[in-house]
């Protein structure tokens, strides 16, 4: 009880951060700029940016550059958050650095097998270096799926990547090693949800947790039913062993004749509910997502819960953000932009 | 006091007869525009939502005017009228031709000063180098960059493997200042390792020579003699702008109005060829809207009923007469009911008016509060002007009922005497209880009127559960005037009405309705037995258990919202008690202070007192009586306009 009280400062902090998010407003003004060094502009006057943006000279910012400040804000806001009442010694806190340790050593795996050789080390995101458990720069050298899993040897990953059987050109298949990394991940996640905190907060938490895998699942699952056309089987093969709607409704889901009948069934679970109309699965699912997410957000009285789906909001907002600013680039109608936004 | 009508105006036409369609609904000062379509990405009717044309030349003209030193300030012409951007960019470059030599002059010599502050920043970042730059450039065999990279990508350079090495000289909280060095054959894959590290290449200018701290000390002595130079050219460029001001002047307010006028065509809609605008003029402002398109024979202004469009809701404009006006502004502050809703500016003029009067009631400083309502008035705020100047004259009302002017309660006593009329001035001192009674006998008659309202408006919009059964409805009022007068009679007046039996059925009656609300009206209205009107499933407990609390909280509100008007008392005793402190301290002051104690004594009331009442009273119309009855779920009108403004943000 006391645990929850001395947070509350925290939950009270987050839900200031949150309103510094971008709008739908916001989203429509930024998308009818006409260059990137505009949108840079506009991120950088935001109250939410601002801070991170004072040496940055929008006139000439690297696009890239710009993304990856995007990502670094969300990361050390994360960071930030746990740090203002030390809720970083919880273990489950750790879950934002957990996540992007497990992105670099998909990125590293990825890279392997097309053989671009070291070129993951340009793109590691220097911001996540000191925070990461793992010696990351040595693994971007890797030039083999073994070498890797060696430089991991002691690890949690290099446990889980070393049932990973290799092939004969010596590489590992990437969405088994996504599919376990993952699952090995979420299994620690739902079971410090479970072992740290008790009664509501370790329901909100999970049921949250398994919500968000869910939205997964059923993203991947129309991806491979409308793209690759893969049999349910494979599908499930493929799919994480964690159910928010439950193992049946989900298999029902991935057994549907096509995508569209899948898509028909997902509108009548959780996911499918209040849906914008539009034809892309990540906008229809994931803007069920934020309604949910904005509602433990304002709704839970525990930090661990705010926190968890503020991050969750906060990718959201950058995946936007990120978006916008690719459809600057590209040229893109400001109506179109708008229509591939995560928005409510 | 009611809400002005509107009527949704729909105007089609070409596109060639946007511009002056826009100009004239601006003009007309009475159009509230909505976006004329939804926009979807694949709608074939979309808003517009092109690039402001007017927004360069515009631009152009700020500059222009910043270059020439002239002031923008609105200035009136009739000059341009119809100008396109294109005259107005020519014009501008016309202008701009006759000081360009001297503007270029200048801007040259700025753009150095910049360059050469540009340098004087870089090479302070890099203090630590003590070389002098010319050797370090002029190496054949080794290449040598400068600039800065993200401090969190430093990291990363020790685990390359390719031939270089990376001066740092200064670090900030993102960037890290230095230069690296490398082998002229590896310098373009090392140039790109560093790109991949975003790291911004800086190229010091050739005059930069020396080691560092030379190299700035030269560099402030050009800098110091160019801004003298500039100087010289701002005189003669002054002279110039003597020549152009007029003209700069009404073309940039010409071009602000065409500016915002074309940013409005972002809630226009485009249908092929034709342009679609869609929004709401007062309906008696209707036909003057209308006849100033006529001439405009290929533009079609049709006039719909409010209500037409159900996508869009009408805006509320309160239509409010010359007592009640200034009220509006307390109404606007809790929101503004819906359009076809009630406007409840004249309950609030007048109980607005009689509560501050009861609480601060004082001839002489109602006297003040007039006069300085109409100050106020002409110089701030016509608005809270209004509303200060009917609360003196309300203050007046009452300070003569109470006998007190400026806190001498005896000063109209001979007036009285002399009329006959002994009950009055009323001794607020020797009348508390009567005060206070009077303060809840006044609270609870508000109630009742708020139900009243709330009944009506109730029937109006057929809502049975509002007007009949509920808290505030038919239902309540016979349950809270039932209890209040079974209490006065009882305990005040000491008389027995009727029996307990008769009050126990006018009691517990209305309480089934309230408890049994939604059902009821459910039933009254769909012919259907169902418990709640959005979740079929509701279980009897899960009902009882709701209706309970929500009846406890209805029964404790009427009480808590009664028992609130004793403040209205409260107040009536706590201005006479520190009117009677200022008159204690006039006592004990020697004569020659009397007058200042008395004057600062009666504007420290008036500041206080007056500030707390005011409050106070807006609790009261807010809370208790607002909660009972208002709805505040309005759009505000707003007319179209064009603003003059000498900051762009473009």
């Amino acid at each position: 009880m006391m645990d929850n009280f001395s947070s509350n400062a925290t939950t009270a902090k987050i839900r200031a951060k949150y309103a510094q998010l971008f709008t739908e407003e916001d989203y429509r003004e930024m998308a009818a700029l006409r260059t990137v060094s505009e949108a840079a502009e506009f991120i950088a006057r935001s109250a939410r940016f601002r801070e991170a943006f004072t040496e940055v000279d929008p006139n000439t910012i690297h696009r890239g550059y710009l993304e990856e400040l995007l990502y670094r804000e969300n990361f050390e806001t994360y960071i930030r958050l746990c740090k203002f009442q030390g809720l970083d010694k919880e273990p489950f806190f750790g879950f934002l650095i957990r996540r992007s340790e497990i992105e670099c050593i998909l990125s590293i795996i990825n890279r392997i097998n097309s053989s671009l050789d070291r070129t993951y080390l340009s793109d590691l995101p220097g911001y996540l270096i000191k925070y990461l458990s793992i010696p990351v720069m040595e693994l971007s050298n890797s030039q083999t799926y073994d070498e890797l899993v060696a430089g991991l040897k002691g690890t949690r990953y290099g446990k889980v990547l070393k049932k990973i059987p290799v092939r004969e050109d010596g590489n590992a298949d990437y969405t088994e090693c996504e599919l376990r990394l993952r699952t090995d991940y979420y299994e620690e996640l739902l079971e410090q949800a479970d072992k740290e905190f008790t009664g509501g907060v370790s329901d909100e938490l999970k049921t949250m947790i398994l919500r968000e895998i869910d939205c997964r699942n059923i993203i991947n699952a129309y991806r491979m039913k409308a793209y690759f056309g893969y049999a349910p089987e494979e599908i499930k093969r493929r799919s994480l062993k964690f159910y928010g709607i439950g193992k049946t409704n989900m298999e029902r889901l991935y057994e549907a004749a096509d995508a569209e009948t899948m898509m028909d069934m997902v509108n009548h679970t959780i996911y499918g509910k209040n849906s914008p109309d539009t034809d892309n699965i990540e906008v229809e699912i994931n803007s069920v997502k934020i309604r949910r997410l904005r509602h433990y957000l304002t709704g839970s009285t525990h930090a661990p819960v705010a926190l968890y789906a503020f991050i969750q909001l906060c990718d959201i907002d950058v995946s936007n953000l990120v978006h916008i600013i690719e459809g600057i680039r590209y040229g893109v109608e400001a109506a179109a932009i708008e229509a591939q936004l995560i928005t409510l | 006091m009611a809400i002005e009508k509107m009527a949704l105006v729909n105007i089609i036409g070409r596109f060639e007869d946007l511009d002056e369609t826009l100009i004239r609904c601006c003009d007309s000062g009475c159009f509230h525009i909505e976006p004329a379509f939804k926009n979807e990405a694949n709608s074939t009717i979309k808003l517009l939502n092109e690039k402001n044309p007017f927004g360069v030349p515009l631009k152009e003209f700020a500059s222009l005017a910043t270059e020439m030193g002239i002031q923008l300030t609105e200035t009136k012409g009739t000059r341009f009228k119809g100008w396109t951007a294109e005259q107005f960019n020519e014009l501008s470059d016309n202008i701009d031709g006759e000081i360009e030599e001297k503007s270029k002059e200048k801007q040259r010599l700025a753009a150095e000063v910049s360059e050469l502050e540009g340098a004087v920043l870089q090479v302070d970042h890099l203090r630590g180098m003590n070389s002098d730059f010319s050797k370090i450039f002029a190496c054949k065999h080794t290449a040598c960059r400068i600039g800065r990279m993200p401090a969190d990508n430093l990291a990363k350079l020790q685990y390359y493997d390719q031939t270089f090495f990376f001066v740092p000289f200064e670090t900030t909280r993102d960037f890290c200042w230095g230069m690296y060095f490398c082998a002229e054959g590896d310098k373009e894959l090392v140039d790109s390792i560093f790109r991949s590290m975003f790291f911004e290449r800086i190229r010091l200018p050739e005059y930069v020579t020396g080691n560092t701290d030379e190299a700035l000390k030269k560099l402030d002595g050009q800098i110091t003699e160019k801004k003298a130079q500039i100087e010289v050219l701002d005189k003669e460029i002054s002279q110039l702008a003597e020549k152009h001001d007029q003209t700069v002047l009404e073309a940039y307010t010409a071009l602000k109005k065409r500016y915002d006028i074309f940013e409005l065509r972002r809630k226009v809609g485009a249908v092929k060829e034709k342009f679609y605008i869609k929004g709401f003029v007062p309906k008696k402002q209707a036909d003057k809207f209308t006849e100033g398109f006529k001439d405009m024979d290929e533009v079609e202004v049709v006039l719909l009923p409010a209500d037409a469009d159900a996508n869009i809701t009408p805006p509320t404009v309160l239509k409010n007469g010359w007592f009640t006006r200034p009220f509006g502004m307390l109404v606007e502050m809790y929101g503004l009911p819906k359009y076809n809703g009630f406007n409840p500016t004249a309950f609030v003029a007048i109980t607005y008016t009689l509560l501050f009067g009861i609480m601060f009631g004082d001839l002489g400083q109602g006297f003040l509060l007039f006069l300085g309502g109409l100050l106020v008035g002409k110089k701030l705020s016509k608005q809270a002007g209004g509303i200060v100047t009917r609360c003196g004259l309300s203050s007046m009302v009452f300070g003569t009922l109470y006998g007190s002017v400026f806190g001498f309660e005896e000063l109209l006593d001979p007036v009285y005497e002399s009329l006959g009329i002994d009950f009055l001035p009323l001794k607020i001192f020797h009348s508390t209880s009567f005060i206070l009674l009077s303060a809840v006998a006044i609270g609870i008659t508000l109630i009742v009127v708020a139900m009243l309202m709330n009944i009506f408006i109730g029937f109006k919009e057929k809502n049975y559960e509002k007007a009949v059964f509920g808290a505030n409805g038919i239902a309540g009022l016979v349950f809270y005037g039932s209890l209040v007068t079974l209490i006065v009679c009882k305990y005040i007046i000491k008389v027995e009405l009727a029996s307990g039996a008769v009050f126990a059925l006018l009691i517990a009656i209305p309480a089934l309705c309230i408890f049994c609300r939604v059902p009821f009206s459910i039933a009254l209205k769909y012919k259907k037995w169902r418990l709640s009107e959005e979740e079929e499933d509701m279980t009897i407990g899960g009902f009882i258990v709701e209706n309970f609390f929500e009846m406890f909280e209805f029964v404790l509100s009427y009480v808590s919202n009664t028992m609130s008007f004793l403040r209205v008392g409260g107040f009536v005793l706590s201005h006479a008690g520190m009117m009677l402190v200022v008159m204690t301290l006039l006592d004990m002051s020697a004569t020659g202070v009397k007058p200042v104690t008395l004057i600062i004594g009666n504007l420290f009331v008036m500041a206080m007192e007056g500030m707390i009442v005011a409050i106070q009273i807006i609790r009261l119309e807010f809370y208790e009586m607002f909660s009972r009855f208002y709805e505040s779920d309005g759009k505000a009108f707003e007319p179209v306009n064009v603003s003059f403004d000498s900051d762009i943000n473009i």
